[in-house]
């Protein structure tokens, strides 16, 4: 869990103080925020040990509805 | 649009080394079992078609990315949303080779090392690469993808000695059907997956001789996916190749007096990387026009970041990772791979016949304005 924070926190600060100094967008921000956001809480509950459920169950349920997948 | 621009060798060796990728780990026309070499036939050959509907889009609509292309031929809403699932589509496709090349490296050479830290470590030197431009991309191309070819033979030569040149044998033992759902899967997978290249083709110099680099790229990964299917079967034989988990790795381990694994790795490194790279360009580039950023460089960190996490986060284990690739992925495919194409090719050749009708009009205008 802590391992995971510090890698995030690495990556953002690395990030972000770029994003300052070059004076980006508000848009480049929320982009990169919605990225790193999602993939901080997945990486949290992988680390937690309570894995949500993945895009292949959401692709198979999908599939599932059409009759493709058995 | 970025100025970069690459030649047609080495947009030859990109789609080559993104098409061969992680297609050895995963062999999609293994279920065909000994007949898999009909299957890759008919796969390819379905393949390049594909791909050839690929490069008429990129023709018809010259100097245009797929995000450019849908905007102008959907509208704006309709080719927002498109393209915003296309996004996903190729993020998802990074994380998948990622996980792939992650699950066979910690499954084979690296057993004590936790995948996250394999996976993470491959990304940093992908997002460096990214992030270097696609002429670098391209150069590195040209420099790697050749060993993968100089790997295939000398392992293949190598073993010329300890076969049985009639595994494949009996022909159509199980009938036609294990065999089209063999194509079908390599249609799909990799032939298929280049429609990331969508974004590529524009930085082509010269833009006709798409013509013959996609075709020539697609005839010979599937020559060496021939090649080492025929490899396989003749050293393991059909009903252990048919079991085994990561096939070239199995049939590298039975060289006599070398231990060539490694090369075995190299490629799939070469393979993945490059295939994994276009995938987060493709991505990044894609989000930013879409967004209206101007560089795709301030969004690789966050999507790779994305790819390393969602590449952990896809698959609980190898057996999901297999049975997703082989039951689901062709379906989950077709929309993204020959769909939204089919769509694009048709509403391009409407627009140029309508565009050639009309300068026809205006000419037949202008010579009656003249006889007058």
């Amino acid at each position: 869990m802590i391992m995971v924070l510090a890698v995030f926190a690495i990556l953002i600060f690395y990030d972000v103080r770029k994003f300052i100094r070059t004076k980006e967008p508000v848009k480049v921000f929320a982009i990169y925020a919605c990225f790193m956001a999602t993939s901080l809480i997945v990486s949290l509950l992988l680390a937690a040990g309570r894995k949500p459920p993945g895009p292949t169950q959401w692709i198979e349920a999908i599939l599932n509805i059409f009759g493709v997948a058995s | 649009m970025e100025k970069a621009r690459i030649s047609s060798i080495q947009l030859f060796l990109l789609l080559t080394g993104f098409l061969f990728g992680n297609t050895l780990i995963l062999a999609p026309a293994q279920g065909a079992k000994n007949d898999a070499w009909l299957a890759i036939l008919l796969g390819g050959a379905g393949g390049a078609l594909l791909m050839g509907v690929y490069a008429a889009i990129a023709l018809l609509n010259p100097s245009k990315t797929l995000a450019e292309i849908l905007k102008e031929k959907l509208g704006k809403v309709g080719g927002s949303f498109v393209t915003i699932l296309d996004i996903w589509y190729f993020i998802h496709l990074a994380s998948l080779v990622l996980r792939n090349f992650g699950e066979f490296i910690v499954t084979m050479t690296f057993l004590e090392t936790p995948m996250a830290v394999v996976i993470g470590l491959f990304a940093v030197i992908l997002v460096y690469l990214v992030n270097s431009g696609i002429e670098v991309m391209g150069r590195l191309s040209e420099l790697l993808v050749p060993v993968i070819f100089l790997v295939v033979f000398i392992i293949s030569l190598s073993l010329i000695t300890v076969r049985d040149f009639t595994a494949f044998f009996p022909v159509l033992e199980n009938g036609m059907k294990p065999v089209l759902n063999g194509a079908f899967a390599l249609i799909t997978f990799p032939f298929g997956e280049s429609v990331v290249f969508l974004m590529v083709f524009p930085h082509l110099n010269k833009k006709e001789r798409l013509k013959k680099v996609v075709p020539a790229s697609a005839a010979l990964v599937t020559f060496i996916i021939l090649l080492v299917f025929f490899r396989d079967i003749f050293v393991l034989g059909s009903d252990l190749m048919v079991r085994s988990t990561f096939i070239p790795h199995l049939t590298s381990l039975l060289l006599p007096g070398f231990n060539v694994e490694p090369l075995i790795d190299i490629t799939l490194m070469i393979g993945g990387g490059v295939k994994c790279s276009v995938c987060i360009y493709a991505a990044a580039r894609t989000l930013c026009q879409i967004a209206g950023i101007g560089d795709y460089r301030k969004l690789t960190g966050a999507i790779s970041t994305f790819c390393v996490v969602l590449s952990i986060w896809v698959y609980a284990n190898v057996l999901e990772m297999f049975n997703f690739s082989e039951n689901l992925w062709p379906y989950y495919s077709l929309p993204f791979q020959i769909v939204i194409p089919l769509l694009l090719l048709l509403l391009s050749f409407r627009k140029k016949s309508s565009q050639s009708n009309e300068r026809a009009k205006s000419q037949k205008g202008k010579d009656a304005a003249k006889a007058y």
